[in-house]
């Protein structure tokens, strides 16, 4: 390395041109040309966010599949009239929230944002998180294998996003798989923890969503299989540790079981991991008053610019 | 970080730690490296660092006593008179082998603790129910630390190697450290001895220009052994071994095929990666394969497949055996009775034995692979018996062994070896090994090569297509090594050039053709797991 000399050096800073040329030249080749799955697009439900006519949503859900089993954008915009979407994926971890966030912030200006918790707990290790900053920087390397589907028209078209996803990220379930844990909500005083890199990573999302002016709020869904006392108690400390956190609430729906009264023996699908469409009425309903209440969100259903909200909901 | 491919080694340890041994002076190099070196571990398995560390002063520690023993013995041997020198001899050899079986016995002790515990108290367990002496024996499963195989072996070499005499005691434990935990080494190898390495990785030599250059190609092409080869081949090898009574012959001998690709991809390419990071630090570490499937025998393939190992099990357990009391008598014996040649290769056959058994046995706890150790040791000791048979036959049929046709025949003969071998390597135990060998035998239809048939365990048509000009990429490159570089002389003056264009090509062919992202699961370092 000591002996690196000009020319080494030229040759290298050649080659690293030549390389983002290529990078650069395939890129748009191999991007999908649509938000849909048909033309590639990873994880199309939560992009269909993308396709939501521009600045037309007042809140967006992110998290894992808690989210999407949970949350019913559409039945809120029924009963109180506000726009929102589920942009989740399974087992979504931080990085991905981060950059899924940021996508939907181009074409967004949401009033708050709500982050189901549970992915504050999902472990990620730093291979993750490189590999979602380099995605990002170089979305070849998350369609590359595009070539094995690429047709004549691909050379030309231009990437864009028209599609939203009819039941804006919500995924129904009847199911009924009853649980059997009672009393998970035990208080206690003990703490779990939350890792430094996900701390970080929550950090980045709240002032990501504070630079457009969204609340954050932080929501603890019901789930036997994934909440407990310890998590609630971590984070509440969290928020105790950012006094400067005023626009960040915190809603753990698993202490409100008289407000949100789940019925663990038919109101989930997978004992007790996620809920059914039973238990996701129940959260959708108290959740869509509980943010109108509190931030007093617009009612569209008579505004001409939502037809598309309205036709949905129908 | 759990693989050479993971993200972090590659964008950040190992140019973070050539950057810092660079700047560092020629002096502290060392101190970097082995800094680095634990580090890597601790990122890999966490507190099991201290096995390591625990290994390394039990190795050291060892060592010095072996030197010190042979020292005294060589300065008592002055003056002496040769029936009391011979007496001296043997008195030091008993006290040296003391010495040496107590560093090894708890070196070996770890190895089997965290490795084969459980497996001896299956077998002890079912010891017991068949002469009804007990009930069944429970052994605790540890977590072992990363390349614990590969350090074991490594330091054991070290400890023959001092009371033999090859190398002297070193009293420098930051040498020996560095030797056994160097990390390009430490997830699967080369084995190397101390004479190869220990010196280089403490003299801090600066990398020539080129050293650089061909490092950095040749982690990159071990990269694309392992991005554009083994992880695809994943998607038909796994669910096919995972549940074989769901497929029938055609595909499980692809399935045995394919897998024989991935583990030579996903091994050589880790020990290119390995051998392309130690040119980053000046070190040149031993090649561990030599062109494998251009093998005409068995026994040849071992030649030059896992080089390391073989070398090691026919220095410190072949020729050890073979050279013992017994074997000698064994031997003497066998001579006589059935004549020389035959004598002979029985006799040899006792180290043979030994050395597959343990070469099994060091690939994993489980009997199928001692079975995979024994089915190579009857293939090899069958050979040799039926040679002049085979010779006969030759003469008779009019054979040219020279002649190219031949020549093919016996590569392609070598592989469907090697294949038949990984297939109960790979099965999950020697039962579901012997289900799926029979299935092959019994419902191998040619025709459903081409019929679709093979598309149905998860690679595509594209896939496939990829991973055969893979194969012949391979083959082509195999070839250059095998009968010298095509590349002309006057192409040489243009290094720079050469290197920096099969860069590019190398990380353009892994962006677009690696099997990574979206549904793709990397695979994890198989032989990591031995």
């Amino acid at each position: 390395m000591a002996c690196l000399r000009g020319k080494t050096i030229l040759a290298l800073v050649a080659s690293a041109c030549t390389l983002l040329i290529v990078v650069g030249v395939l890129t748009p080749i191999l991007m999908p040309k649509n938000n849909q799955a048909s033309f590639g697009q990873l994880d199309a439900e939560a992009h269909g966010v993308l396709g939501e006519s521009p600045y037309s949503l007042d809140v967006l859900f992110m998290g894992d599949s808690e989210v999407y089993t949970s949350l019913d954008p559409l039945q809120m915009y029924r009963a109180q009239g506000f726009t929102s979407y589920d942009v989740s994926t399974s087992a979504q971890k931080l990085p991905y929230t981060y950059s899924l966030l940021d996508q939907a912030l181009q074409g967004q200006s949401p009033r708050v944002v709500v982050l189901e918790t549970n992915m504050l707990f999902r472990k990620f290790t730093v291979d993750d998180a490189l590999w979602r900053t380099l995605a990002d920087t170089f979305p070849i390397l998350e369609h590359h294998d595009r070539w094995k589907s690429l047709r004549p028209v691909d050379l030309t078209a231009r990437a864009k996003a028209t599609w939203t996803d009819p039941h804006k990220g919500f995924r129904s379930n009847d199911a009924v798989k009853p649980s059997s844990a009672k009393g998970y909500m035990k208080p206690s005083s003990d703490r779990a923890a939350i890792r430094p890199l996900n701390r970080w990573y929550l950090e980045r999302i709240v002032e990501r969503c504070r630079e457009h002016g969204a609340c954050v709020v932080l929501l603890s869904t019901p789930s036997t299989k994934n909440w407990n006392f310890k998590r609630h108690n971590a984070v509440q400390d969290l928020l105790d540790e950012h006094p400067d956190w005023t626009d960040v609430s915190y809603l753990d729906l698993n202490l409100a079981q008289k407000e949100v009264p789940i019925d663990w023996a038919s109101e989930t699908r997978d004992g007790g991991d996620h809920l059914n469409r039973s238990g996701a009425k129940k959260v959708s309903a108290y959740v869509g008053s509980w943010l109108q209440e509190r931030y007093g969100l617009p009612d569209h259903r008579d505004d001409a610019y939502y037809y598309a909200w309205n036709k949905a909901a129908k | 970080m759990n693989s050479f491919c993971s993200l972090t080694f590659i964008l950040l340890f190992l140019p973070g730690s050539a950057a810092l041994w660079a700047l560092a002076p020629r002096r502290a190099r060392p101190a970097v490296l082995l800094a680095a070196s634990y580090a890597c571990f601790w990122l890999i398995s966490g507190a099991l660092l201290g096995m390591l560390v625990a290994a390394t002063l039990v190795t050291y520690a060892t060592g010095l006593a072996l030197g010190a023993l042979r020292e005294r013995q060589r300065r008592a041997l002055v003056g002496l008179s040769r029936a009391e020198r011979k007496a001296l001899k043997q008195r030091g050899r008993a006290r040296l082998n003391l010495v040496l079986a107590t560093g090894a016995l708890v070196l070996l002790g770890m190895l089997v603790a965290v490795k084969y515990l459980p497996f001896f108290a299956q077998i002890g367990s079912s010891l017991l129910e068949l002469t009804g002496l007990g009930g069944p024996l429970v052994a605790p499963r540890l977590a072992a630390p990363i390349g614990i195989s590969f350090y074991t072996l490594q330091a054991l070499s070290y400890l023959f190697d001092v009371k033999n005499g090859v190398v002297a005691a070193d009293r420098n434990l930051l040498r020996l450290a560095l030797f056994m935990s160097f990390f390009p080494e430490i997830m699967e190898g080369p084995i190397c001895r101390y004479t190869d390495t220990a010196d280089q990785l403490t003299s801090g030599r600066p990398p020539q220009g080129p050293e650089v250059g061909s490092g950095c190609v040749r982690i990159l092409w071990g990269a694309a052994k392992i991005l554009l080869v083994a992880d695809r081949v994943n998607l038909f090898v796994k669910p096919v071994f995972a549940d074989h009574t769901a497929w029938d012959g055609t595909v499980i001998f692809v399935a045995a095929a394919l897998y024989t690709l991935q583990l030579y991809c996903d091994f050589s390419g880790t020990m290119d990666i390995a051998l392309g990071a130690a040119h980053l630090f000046g070190i040149r570490l031993p090649e561990n394969f030599r062109q494998p499937f251009f093998s005409r025998t068995a026994s040849e393939f071992w030649e030059r497949w896992h080089i390391t190992l073989g070398s090691w099990l026919r220095d410190y357990v072949f020729y050890p055996v073979s050279l013992s009391g017994p074997v000698k008598g064994v031997a003497s014996v066998l001579r006589k009775r059935l004549g020389m040649r035959l004598g002979s290769v029985l006799s040899g056959g006792v180290a043979l034995a030994c050395v597959w058994v343990l070469n099994g046995l060091w690939h994993g706890a489980g009997w199928q692979y001692i079975f995979f150790g024994l089915y190579y040791f009857a293939l090899i000791l069958g050979a040799s018996l039926a040679e002049p048979v085979f010779q006969r036959l030759r003469t008779l049929l009019h054979v040219n062994p020279e002649a190219r046709g031949w020549h093919l025949f016996q590569v392609v003969r070598t592989c469907l070896i090697v294949i038949v071998g990984e297939l109960f390597f790979r099965a999950e135990g020697l039962r579901a090994g012997l289900a799926m060998f029979s299935t092959v035998v019994k419902s191998f239809s040619p025709a459903q090569l081409a019929d679709g048939t093979l598309l149905a365990p998860g690679m595509d048509g594209a896939d496939f297509a990829l991973t055969a000009v893979m194969v012949l990429a391979l083959l082509a490159v195999d070839l250059w090594r095998e009968h010298g570089s095509p590349v002309p002389a006057g192409a040489l003056r243009h290094r720079t050039a050469l290197t920096c264009v099969a860069g590019v090509g190398l990380v353009l062919a892994i962006i677009l053709f690696g099997a990574y992202g979206g549904t793709y699961v990397p695979l994890d370092p198989i032989y990591a797991q031995f």
